[in-house]
C-alpha cells in the first residue's frame, strides 16, 4: 500500500510536468497543424534559464523569501522560453507556413538539433543541479504532510499545485478571452478566420508564447528536483508529445489527461513490472494506441473535406 | 518561394494550363553562348556514364592518398551515400517522414553480427547472409509501414521515432542476444570460398572494403534508378504530389507507402552489413538520433527525390563533418566558404562586392583598435593556417572572459536574424559587422569545441535549406499548382 | 542559381581537398618505420571532452597538458598533444574514426586513452594491428587484462595505469561487508558497460558473503529516479550506484532522504566529483587517493592550479599525468635504444620497462608482471562529510 501511494505521488509529479509539455504541443498543433519537434529543447532551455536565475538569486541561500524566490525562478524560465518560442516561430516556421507539410517538420528537427548543440557549446554538457535540497536545511524535502506512512514533501506539493494553476490559467485564456476565441477560430479554419478579420500572425505568435512559457515552467519544475543537462530535451519532448497524442492532439483537456496517464503508466510499470523494460512497455503501448485510436482519448477524428 | 506570381506577362497561358506552370520552362531555359553549348553537351551525357565516371573517380582516391584515415573517411562516405539513397526512397519518392530509418541500418548490422560472428558461433556464408538480411530489413520495414495504413504524415513520423526508441531499448537491454551496451565484437569480415577480406593491414584500413562498398553502391544505385523509372516509381511520384488525387485515380495508396518503406529499409539493412563487416563490432548508440539527422541533412541538402542529389549531399556532408573535427581544417573551411560565397555573389552585384571589401577593412580596423587598447586582446593562440591572415584580421584574446562566449554567440545569431529581416542597402550594411562577428565566434568559440560545432552546422544547414531552397542543391524545383 | 551553386561547390571542393591533403601528408605507417626523436612527436588523447562525460575528459586533458609542459623538456622530447573527442552519447563510433586518423600519422608513436571502456573495446584491435601502444588512465573494465580466457578481450598494446574493476568491485564490496556490516544492498546499473561490469563485480562478492542483494536496472537516459527510490526497501543499508553522472548519485541520495529511507548511496569512480556528488554520508570509491594529501605532489598541484585557475583537483586528472609520464618515458627509452630514432614497435617494447619512483598517486609505480596493469594498485574509499569534502575512510 505504501508503495502504491508513493508511486502515485511520483506519477502525479511526473504527470504534471508531462502535461505542461504536452499542452505546448497541442496548442501549436491545434493552430498550425505543425509537430514542433523543437519543443522539448525549449523545455531544456527553460530549465537552464531557471538555473541561472536560481544562482543569481542566491542559490541555496535565497536572498528573497522562499515563495518569491520560487516564483521568480519559474517566471524567468517562462519568460526566456516565451521569447525563444517567438523567435523560433518567426524565423524557422513562418517562412514555411505554406510549404509542403514535410518542410516545417524538417526545419523543426533542425531547430531542435541546433538548440541542444548550441546550449552544449555555450554551457557544456555538465549536469546542472539546482541545490533545492540545501535551501534552509532541506525544508522543501522534509516539511509537507504524511499520507499513512508515506511522506509528501513540500516541493512536490508546490510543483503539482503550480502546474495545475498554470493549466487553469491556460484554460481561462483560451476559453474566456477574445484572443483565446481567435485562437480557437484559427485552429478550426485558418483561412476563414483570417477573412473574419483575425490577425493570424498575431494569434500564432500568441500560441507560441503560451506553449513555450508552459514548457519553460515545466523545465523549471522538473529541474528543481533532478539535475538537468543539455540533452534532456529529446526524451522530454518525446514524452510530452506522446502525452499530447494519448489525450488527442489539439485538445487542451486531452493534453492534461494524457500527461497524467503517461505519468501513471510510467510510474506503475517501473514500480510493479520492470524498471529495465519500462520504456519498452510505454512505447509499445503508445504505438498500439496510435495505430488503433490515432485521434486520442478526447480528440475528434480528423475528417477532411476536399 | 516569393516569386510565385511573375510580373510582366506577355502572353497568356494556354487554356487549362496554370500560368506559373506554363512559365516554368521559360524560367529554366538554358543559357546561350559557349557555356550554354557546354551545358547542353553535358546534359546529353547519359546517367550511366556519369555513374561510371563518379565510381572511377572514387576508386582512384585510395591510389592518390595512401593513409588509412582518408580511406576510412571515403568508406564511411560510401556508407552515407547508400543510406541517403535508401532514405531518398522513403522521403523523396514516398513522401513519408521516416524517423526510424537508422534503426533499419542497425537491424542490418546486428543481424549480420548475429549470423556471422563467434557470438553464437554461426558463420553463414556472406552470399547467404547479406541477401537474407536485406530481405529481413524489407520485411521489418513492411511491418513498420503497416501503421501508415491508418496514419497520416505527422503521426507516422512519431510512430517511426518510437520504433527507433524501441530498437535502442531492445538492443541495450536484451543482453543475452544483442550483448547489450557491450555490443557484439569480433564480427567476421566479408569473405568467400574460405578467403576472408581482412578489414585492415597493420592497423591501416584495407582498401578492398572501399571497393566492396562501391560495388554495393553501384548495384543499389542502378536498381533504384530502374525502380524509379518503373510503374511503381511513377505511382510514388503521383502519391507524393497529391495522395488524395492518387487514391481517387485508383492507386493502391497504402500498398505503395508500404513498398517505399520496405525498399528504404532493405537498403539500410544492406548498408548495415557493410558497417558490421568492416568495423567488426556493433553497439546500440551508433544507430541513433545524431546519425538520423546527419542522413536527413544529406538528403535534404542534395535535394530529396534526386538520386544524384542525395549522393552529392553525402559526398559534401560526410567529409565536411570530418574536417570540422579538426580546428585548422575547420578554420580554412569557414573562411573559404565565406570568401567563395561572397565572390560568387559579388559577380552579380557591385554592392555586394563593396560590402565584402568593407568587411575586410572593418576587420583590420577592429583588430588595430583592439590591439591598441590592450595587447592581450589580440594575443591569443593562432594555429597557423591561411598564411597568418587570420592572425591580423580576427581578434583572438589571450584569455576569453566567461561572458564573451554566450554574448558573442547569441549576438551573432541575433545579428544574422536581423539581417534576414532587412532589405536592400540596410541589409548589406548590417552584414559587415555580422560577418566579422561570425568570424570572431568561429575562431574563439566554435573551434575549441568541435563536437557541438559540427552539429550546429548541420542544424543551420537544415533550417536554412528548408527556408531558402527546399528542393536542395540539385533537386528539381517542384512545380506546384495550388 | 543552380549554376552559381555548382560553381561555388566545385571551387570549395578543390580548395578543401588541396588544403586537407597539404595538412596531412600521410602514408601507411609501418610499425618499424623510424621516426627521428628530434622532431615533434604527437601524443593524441582519445577522450570525451564534450557530451555527458565531458567533465572527465576536460580534467584529464588539463593534467596531460601540464605533464607535457613540465616533463617533456627534462626528457629532451618535443611533444604536441592533440585531443580526439569521443562524446559518450554517440557510442564508440567517434573513437574508431579518430583511431584511423592517428594510426595514419607517422608522428604518433603511442597514445593516451581511450578513456572509456566502451571505446577501448571498439579500438583495441586496430591499435594492436598497428602495434601502437595506448595507455588509458581511466578504462577500468576487468576483461581487458584479467578474468577467464573465454571472456577476455586482451590485446598486448593496451595498458592502464589504474587498477580495474577486478579490484574496485571486491574492495567496495569488502568495505561494505567488513566495515559497514551490511545486511541488504540494492545494486543499480545504468545499462552501459561501465556500470554493468562494476555492478556484477560487487554483486558476486556480496552474494558470496551471504548479503542479500536487489538488482535494479535503469536506462542510461533516466533523469528522475523517484520510482527506483520507491523500490529501495526501508531496511536496505546501501544503494550501490555505479554511475558516470555524479549529479544523479546526488539526486538519488536526496530522494532517499525525501522518502525517509535510511540507505546510503555508494558510488564508484565514475561518480567521484566533489562539485556534483556532495550529499553528506554517501560513499565514493576511486583508484586514486586524494593527491592533495601527498606531500611530494605539492609542487605539481600548485603548478597545475596556476595553469588552471579556479579548478579543483579531481581524481581523473592525476592518473592522466601519470599516463603521460609513462608514455614519454617509454618513448625516451625507445629513442635511446634506437640512437635517436624510435619506432612504434620499440615504444611498445619499452612500455613495460618503465618504472617511476615518485608516482603522483603516492609511492612508486611498477607494472604487474602478469598483465598490463599496475602492480599492487588499490582502490580508495571516501565518505562525504557534512561540508561536502571527501574523507578517506578505507
Amino acid at each position: 500500500m505504501d508503495q502504491f501511494i508513493q508511486l502515485t505521488i511520483d506519477a502525479l509529479t511526473l504527470g504534471s510536468v508531462y502535461a505542461l509539455i504536452a499542452l505546448g504541443y497541442t496548442l501549436v498543433y491545434g493552430v498550425l497543424k505543425l509537430l514542433n519537434f523543437a519543443h522539448g529543447d525549449v523545455f531544456m532551455v527553460g530549465s537552464f534559464a531557471g538555473y541561472g536565475t536560481f544562482q543569481v538569486l542566491g542559490g541555496a541561500n535565497p536572498k528573497v523569501p522562499l515563495w518569491l524566490f520560487l516564483s521568480l525562478v519559474t517566471l524567468a524560465g517562462m519568460a526566456v522560453c516565451a521569447g525563444l518560442g517567438v523567435v523560433i516561430e518567426r524565423f524557422a516556421y513562418r517562412p514555411l507556413r505554406d510549404a509542403p507539410r514535410i518542410a516545417p517538420l524538417i526545419s523543426a528537427l533542425g531547430v531542435s538539433f541546433f538548440l541542444s548543440n548550441s546550449m552544449q557549446l555555450l554551457f557544456g554538457a555538465t549536469p546542472r543541479n539546482y541545490d533545492t535540497f540545501d535551501i534552509h536545511e532541506a525544508v522543501l524535502y522534509t516539511s509537507g504532510f504524511d499520507i499513512g506512512d508515506v511522506h509528501m514533501p513540500l516541493l512536490r506539493v508546490i510543483t503539482i499545485l503550480a502546474a495545475f494553476v498554470l493549466m487553469i490559467v491556460l484554460w481561462f485564456l483560451v476559453n474566456k478571452t477574445r484572443t483565446g476565441k481567435a485562437m480557437r477560430a484559427t485552429s478550426y479554419d485558418r483561412e476563414a478566420a483570417s477573412m473574419m478579420g483575425i490577425d493570424i500572425d498575431k494569434v500564432i505568435v500568441f500560441t507560441f508564447v503560451l506553449g513555450s512559457a508552459l514548457a519553460g515552467a515545466a523545465g523549471v519544475f522538473f529541474a528543481l528536483r533532478v539535475p538537468t543537462t543539455v540533452s534532456i530535451g529529446f526524451v522530454a519532448g518525446l514524452k510530452g508529445f506522446t502525452a499530447a497524442v494519448i489525450g488527442g492532439i489539439g485538445s487542451i483537456p486531452g493534453a492534461m489527461a494524457g500527461g497524467l496517464i503517461l505519468g501513471f503508466a510510467e510510474s506503475y510499470t517501473q514500480g510493479y513490472i520492470s524498471t529495465q523494460w519500462s520504456d519498452l512497455f510505454v512505447f509499445s503501448l503508445l504505438i498500439a494506441f496510435m495505430i488503433f485510436r490515432p485521434q486520442g482519448l478526447l480528440g475528434r477524428a480528423d475528417i477532411r473535406k476536399v | 518561394m516569393s516569386d510565385s506570381t511573375p510580373h510582366g506577362m506577355h502572353e497568356g497561358p494556354a487554356v487549362g494550363q496554370d500560368e506559373w506552370v506554363a512559365r516554368h520552362g521559360e524560367r529554366s531555359e538554358l543559357r546561350k553562348g559557349a557555356f550554354g553549348a557546354l551545358e547542353r553537351r553535358l546534359r546529353s551525357v547519359p546517367w550511366w556514364a556519369w555513374l561510371v565516371l563518379f565510381l572511377a573517380g572514387f576508386s582512384l582516391l585510395p591510389v592518390v592518398e595512401q593513409g588509412g584515415y582518408v580511406r576510412e573517411v571515403a568508406f564511411s562516405t560510401v556508407l552515407y551515400m547508400l543510406l541517403a539513397l535508401g532514405l531518398n526512397v522513403v522521403v523523396g519518392w514516398g513522401g513519408l517522414l521516416d524517423l526510424g530509418y537508422v534503426a533499419f541500418y542497425g537491424i542490418g548490422a546486428y543481424a549480420y553480427a548475429l549470423l556471422d560472428s563467434p557470438h553464437y558461433g554461426i558463420h553463414l556464408p556472406v552470399f547467404v547472409s547479406v541477401p537474407a538480411i536485406a530481405v529481413i530489413g524489407a520485411i521489418v520495414g513492411l511491418l513498420l509501414g503497416l501503421p501508415s495504413w491508418r496514419l497520416t504524415g505527422d503521426y507516422l513520423a512519431i510512430v517511426t521515432l518510437f520504433f527507433l526508441q524501441l530498437f535502442q531499448t531492445i538492443t541495450t537491454n536484451w543482453q543475452n542476444v544483442t550483448g547489450g551496451p557491450f555490443g557484439i565484437l569480433n564480427i567476421d569480415p566479408f569473405g568467400a570460398f574460405g578467403v576472408n577480406v581482412q578489414p585492415e593491414h597493420g592497423g591501416v584500413f584495407a582498401v578492398a572494403y572501399l571497393y566492396i562498398a562501391l560495388g554495393f553502391f553501384a548495384v543499389v544505385f542502378v536498381a533504384l534508378r530502374f525502380l524509379n523509372l518503373s510503374r511503381t516509381g511513377r505511382a510514388w511520384r503521383s502519391l507524393r504530389e497529391d495522395p488524395l488525387a492518387a487514391e481517387a485515380m485508383g492507386m493502391p495508396v497504402n500498398r505503395l507507402k508500404l513498398l517505399s518503406f520496405s525498399f528504404g529499409a532493405a537498403v539500410a539493412a544492406l548498408t548495415g552489413t557493410l558497417y558490421a563487416a568492416l568495423y567488426a563490432n556493433v553497439f546500440p548508440l551508433t544507430f541513433y538520433f545524431v546519425l538520423l539527422i546527419t542522413v536527413y541533412t544529406m538528403v535534404i541538402l542534395g535535394g530529396s527525390g534526386s538520386q544524384a542529389g542525395v549522393v552529392a549531399g553525402a559526398v559534401i556532408i560526410s567529409p565536411l563533418l570530418e574536417m570540422l573535427r579538426d580546428a585548422s581544417k575547420s578554420r580554412v573551411l569557414f573562411f573559404l566558404t565565406l570568401v567563395v560565397s561572397l565572390a560568387v555573389l559579388s559577380r552579380r552585384s557591385r554592392a555586394t562586392a563593396a560590402m565584402a571589401l568593407s568587411t575586410l577593412v572593418f576587420g583590420f580596423v577592429v583588430h588595430a583598435v583592439c590591439g591598441g587598447v590592450h595587447s592581450s586582446w589580440i594575443a591569443g593562440e593562432h594555429a597557423g593556417g591561411l598564411g597568418g591572415f587570420v592572425a591580423h584580421w580576427v581578434v583572438v584574446p589571450a584569455h576569453l572572459a566567461r561572458w564573451i562566449t554566450p554574448v558573442s554567440y547569441i549576438g551573432v545569431i541575433a545579428a544574422a536574424l536581423v539581417c534576414t529581416m532587412l532589405r536592400g542597402r540596410a541589409r548589406l550594411v548590417a552584414l559587415v559587422p555580422t560577418l566579422y562577428l561570425a568570424a570572431f565566434v568561429w575562431e574563439n568559440v566554435m573551434l575549441s569545441k568541435p563536437e557541438p560545432a559540427r552539429y550546429i552546422v548541420l542544424g543551420v544547414i537544415l533550417i536554412g535549406l528548408m527556408i531558402l531552397r527546399p528542393n536542395g542543391l540539385l533537386g528539381e524545383r517542384r512545380v506546384e499548382i495550388i | 542559381m543552380k549554376k552559381a551553386i555548382a560553381f561555388a561547390l566545385a571551387v570549395l571542393a578543390t580548395a578543401a581537398v588541396a588544403s586537407s591533403a597539404q595538412g596531412s601528408r600521410t602514408v601507411a605507417v609501418s610499425a618499424n618505420a623510424g621516426y627521428s626523436c628530434s622532431k615533434t612527436i604527437t601524443i593524441p588523447f582519445v577522450t570525451p571532452i564534450t557530451g555527458g562525460a565531458g567533465f572527465l575528459g576536460t580534467e584529464q586533458v588539463s593534467w596531460a597538458k601540464y605533464a607535457i609542459k613540465t616533463l617533456a623538456p627534462s626528457l629532451g622530447l618535443k611533444i604536441k598533444l592533440v585531443v580526439g573527442d569521443t562524446p559518450v552519447e554517440q557510442g564508440p563510433t567517434p573513437a574508431t574514426a579518430v583511431a584511423q586518423k592517428y594510426i595514419g600519422d607517422p608522428s604518433v608513436l603511442g597514445l593516451l586513452g581511450p578513456s572509456t571502456s566502451g571505446d577501448v573495446a571498439a579500438t583495441a584491435k586496430v591499435f594492436y594491428a598497428a602495434h601502437l601502444a595506448h595507455i588509458s588512465p581511466s578504462a577500468t573494465r576487468t576483461d581487458f587484462t584479467q578474468g577467464p580466457a573465454s571472456q577476455r578481450e586482451e590485446y598486448p598494446t593496451f595498458f592502464r595505469d589504474v587498477p580495474g574493476d577486478y579490484i574496485q568491485g571486491p574492495s567496495d564490496a569488502n568495505y561494505m561487508i567488513k566495515t559497514l556490516h551490511v545486511k541488504k544492498v540494492v545494486i543499480m546499473d545504468f545499462q552501459e558497460p561501465y556500470s554493468l561490469g562494476l555492478a556484477a563485480a560487487v554483486n558476486t562478492v556480496l552474494t558470496k558473503a551471504g548479503v542479500s542483494t536487489i538488482r535494479l536496472s535503469a536506462p542510461n537516459t533516466t533523469t528522475d529516479y523517484s520510482a527506483y527510490v520507491t523500490k529501495v526497501p526501508s531496511d536496505a543499508d546501501i544503494v550501490f550506484f555505479p554511475t558516470q553522472k555524479p549529479g544523479d548519485a546526488n539526486t538519488f541520495a536526496q530522494q532517499l532522504i525525501e522518502q525517509g529511507k535510511k540507505a546510503k548511496v555508494f558510488g564508484g569512480d565514475g561518480s567521484d566529483d566533489s562539485t556534483q556528488f556532495k550529499q553528506p554520508g554517501s560513499y565514493v570509491s576511486n583508484f586514486a587517493p586524494d593527491i592533495t594529501g601527498i606531500k611530494a605532489d605539492a609542487g605539481i598541484i600548485s603548478g597545475w592550479k596556476k595553469d588552471n585557475p579556479g579548478k579543483s583537483v579531481g581524481s581523473f586528472g592525476p592518473p592522466s599525468y601519470g599516463a603521460v609520464q609513462i608514455l614519454m618515458n617509454a618513448i625516451k627509452l625507445a629513442c635511446n635504444q634506437g640512437h635517436g630514432t624510435a619506432t612504434r614497435q620499440s615504444v611498445l617494447a619499452n612500455m613495460k620497462k618503465v618504472s617511476i619512483k615518485n608516482w603522483i598517486l603516492g609511492g612508486s609505480f611498477k607494472w604487474s608482471t602478469k598483465s598490463n596493469d599496475p602492480l599492487n594498485a588499490k582502490f580508495y574509499i571516501f565518505q562525504i562529510q557534512s561540508n561536502g569534502s571527501y574523507k578517506l575512510v578505507g
